[in-house]
C-alpha cells in the first residue's frame, strides 16, 4: 500500500519532469544550437548589418526591425485600449461588461494566419493608396495589423486591472463631490496604473514573437530603413526572417546556426519583458 | 467648455470607441465570408482540393488540422494533467513550485515559431520523426501545455478545502484521494483545458509550417512518417498568390472553416467553465 502510492508519486514527478524539461531544454538548446555562430562572429553578429547567407550573418536590421514595429503597434495601441477599458470598467453595466470581454477573448484567438489574410487584401493596400507608396509591404504596415492583434490582450487585462482598485476609493472619490469621469481619471487610472504596464509589456511580448501575419505584410528586406525613422519602407523582424529561410537551412551548417542565434536574441528579448510584465501584474494583485 | 458638457461628450466618445472595437469581431467575421463566398459551394467541407489549391474543396486540409491538434491534446493531457497534480498535491516546497510557475510562464511566452525551430530538430533531426504529423503533433503538445496547465490548476485549486479535508478524515492516501476526489472533481476543468488547447493548436502555424505539413501530394497520412496537409499551411501558401482571385477566394473560404472550428472550440470550452462555476458554487 505504502510502496504503490510511492511509485505513483513518482509517476507524477516523472511527469512534472517532463514538462520542466520541456521548458528548460528549450532554452538550453537555442544556446547550444546557436554557439557556432557566436563563435565564428562573437558579438559582432548583433552589430553586422549584412546578411549574406554563406558570407555574413549580422542581425542588426532584424533587431531594429523587430523592436521598431513592435514599438510602433505599441503605441498605437495603448491610447485606444487605455480608452477602452476605462470604458468598459468603469461605465458599463455587469452584463454589456461581460458581452464586450467574451467578444474579446473570442477576438484573442483569431489565427494569425487570418489577419495575415487580412493584412495583405486589405491593410497593405490602403497603405500603399493613401501614402502613395510603390509597395504596401511595410513596417508600418506590420505596426498596424499587430496593433489590432494585440489589442484584445492589451484591453482585457488593463480592464483587469481597472476592476482590481478596490471599490471603496471609488465611493470616496464619489462621496468627495467628483463626477464619474473625475472618479476614473483621477482616481482609478492612476491606481491601475502598474497593472497598466503589466498588461501592455504581456501586449508588446506577443506583438514580438507574432511569424506569420508579420512576415506576410512586413516586405521582408534585411536593411535598416533609410533614413532610419522611415515607417514606410520595408524591412524585416527577427520571426519573419525565421519563418521565411528556417526552411531552406534546416538542420546544420552556419546558416541554421546563424538563424538560431536569432531564435535565442528573440528568445531572450520575449523572456525579459514577459518577465518584467508579469511582475507588474503580480506587484497589483498583492497590494 | 462646461464641465459636464465636456463629460458627456467624453463619454459619448468612449462608447463609440467601444462600439467600434466590439464590432471587430463581426467586421472580421463579415470580411472573411463575403471574401471566400466565390470558392464555398456545398461539397466544400467534402470534397478534395484540386488544380493546386484553386478549385474543389478542403476535406484532406481539415483532417490534417483535426489529426495535428487531436495528437497535440492527446500527448500534453497527461503530461500536463500529472504535472499540475504533482505540483498541487506532492510538491511541498516552495521554491520548487515558484520554479515550476516560472517555467510555466515561460513556455507560455515563448514564441511560437521557437517551438517549430527546436521541435523540429529535436524531435524531427534527433529522433527521428522527420517531417511528419507525429512531429507536428508533439510540437503542438508543448505549445499547448501551459494552456491546459492553467485550466486545470485553477480547477483544482477552486476545490472547496471540505473537500481535502474529509478526504483525509477517511485516511484516504494522497493517490486515493487524487482518484476519488481531485479528478472526478475537476472534470470539468479538464475537458475546458482541452477545448482552450484544442482551440489554441488550431489556430497555429508558425510552429508546423516547416516540421509538419506540406501543401499538395499527400491526403491522408499512410505511416507515422508522412506529412499532413493542413488548413494554416493551405491558407499560407495560397495567400502568397495575391495575385490569383480564385486561389486567394480559396484562402478566405479555408480562413472561414478555420475561424469557425476554433470560435466553436472557444464557445464549447465557456460553456464548461460556467458550468464549472455553477457547480462551485452550489
Amino acid at each position: 500500500m505504502e510502496n504503490e502510492s510511492h511509485g505513483i508519486m513518482w509517476v507524477f514527478a516523472g511527469l512534472n519532469l517532463i514538462f520542466l524539461c520541456c521548458a528548460g531544454g528549450l532554452f538550453l538548446f537555442l544556446i547550444f544550437e546557436s554557439y557556432p555562430i557566436f563563435k565564428l562572429h562573437g558579438f559582432d553578429f548583433w552589430l553586422g548589418q549584412d546578411w549574406w547567407v554563406g558570407e555574413a550573418y549580422g542581425a542588426l536590421p532584424m533587431l531594429y526591425g523587430s523592436t521598431l514595429v513592435t514599438a510602433l503597434a505599441c503605441l498605437l495601441v495603448l491610447p485606444l485600449a487605455l480608452a477602452v477599458a476605462i470604458f468598459i470598467s468603469e461605465f458599463l453595466t455587469p452584463t454589456s461588461r461581460r458581452c464586450v470581454k467574451a467578444i474579446l477573448e473570442l477576438l484573442a484567438g483569431v489565427p494569425g494566419i487570418v489577419y495575415g489574410l487580412l493584412g495583405v487584401s486589405f491593410l497593405s493596400l490602403w497603405i500603399k493608396d493613401v501614402f502613395g507608396l510603390l509597395d504596401g509591404n511595410t513596417l508600418a504596415t506590420a505596426s498596424c495589423l499587430l496593433a489590432i492583434m494585440i489589442l484584445p490582450t492589451v484591453l482585457t487585462l488593463s480592464e483587469d486591472a481597472m476592476r482590481s482598485v478596490p471599490a471603496e476609493y471609488r465611493d470616496n472619490a464619489l462621496g468627495l463631490g467628483l463626477s464619474k469621469w473625475q472618479t476614473a481619471t483621477a482616481v482609478v487610472l492612476p491606481q491601475a496604473l502598474p497593472g497598466i504596464m503589466g498588461a501592455v509589456l504581456l501586449g508588446i511580448g506577443r506583438a514580438m514573437g507574432e511569424t506569420i501575419a508579420v512576415m506576410l505584410v512586413v516586405g521582408s528586406l534585411d536593411r535598416i530603413p533609410d533614413p532610419w525613422f522611415n515607417i514606410f519602407s520595408s524591412a524585416q523582424t527577427i520571426p519573419s526572417k525565421l519563418g521565411r529561410e528556417a526552411a531552406e537551412a534546416i538542420g546544420e551548417g552556419t546558416h541554421w546556426s546563424a538563424l538560431m542565434a536569432l531564435g535565442l536574441t528573440l528568445f531572450i528579448m520575449v523572456l525579459l519583458i514577459n518577465f518584467i510584465g508579469n511582475r507588474f501584474l503580480k506587484r497589483r494583485s498583492i497590494s | 467648455m462646461n464641465p459636464a458638457t465636456f463629460e458627456k461628450g467624453m463619454v459619448f466618445f468612449l462608447t463609440i470607441l467601444t462600439l467600434l472595437v466590439s464590432s471587430l469581431l463581426l467586421i472580421i467575421l463579415a470580411t472573411v465570408f463575403a471574401k471566400g463566398l466565390p470558392a464555398l459551394h456545398s461539397g466544400f467541407l467534402i470534397e478534395a482540393s484540386e488544380n493546386f489549391g484553386r478549385e474543389g474543396g478542403i476535406i484532406y486540409q481539415l483532417m490534417g488540422t483535426l489529426i495535428l491538434m487531436t495528437g497535440a491534446v492527446l500527448i500534453s493531457l497527461p503530461v500536463a494533467l500529472g504535472s499540475v497534480i504533482y505540483q498541487t498535491q506532492y510538491l511541498k516546497s516552495e521554491t520548487g513550485k515558484e520554479i515550476c510557475r516560472q517555467f510555466a510562464q515561460m513556455l507560455n511566452a515563448t514564441p511560437t515559431i521557437l517551438f517549430g525551430l527546436v521541435g523540429y530538430l529535436f524531435f524531427g533531426v534527433y529522433l527521428e520523426t522527420g517531417v511528419s504529423w507525429v512531429t507536428g503533433s508533439l510540437i503542438l503538445a508543448v505549445m499547448i501545455l501551459p494552456t491546459l496547465q492553467v485550466s486545470i490548476r485553477e480547477a483544482i485549486e477552486a476545490l472547496p478545502d471540505q473537500y481535502k479535508d474529509a478526504g483525509m478524515a477517511l485516511g484516504l492516501s494522497p493517490w486515493s484521494q487524487i482518484k476519488t476526489i481531485i479528478i472526478p472533481q475537476c472534470y470539468y476543468g479538464i475537458i475546458t483545458g482541452v477545448f482552450l488547447g484544442l482551440a489554441r493548436a488550431a489556430g497555429e502555424t508558425a510552429a508546423i509550417m516547416f516540421a509538419a505539413t506540406t501543401f499538395s501530394g499527400i491526403h491522408l497520412p499512410e505511416s507515422f512518417s508522412d506529412p499532413v496537409p493542413t488548413l494554416q499551411t493551405h491558407m499560407l501558401v495560397l495567400t502568397q498568390e495575391a495575385a490569383n482571385p480564385e486561389a486567394l477566394a480559396q484562402a478566405w473560404s479555408a480562413g472561414l472553416v478555420l475561424l469557425s472550428l476554433v470560435f466553436f472550440l472557444t464557445v464549447m470550452a465557456w460553456i464548461l467553465r460556467s458550468r464549472l462555476k455553477m457547480e462551485a458554487e452550489l
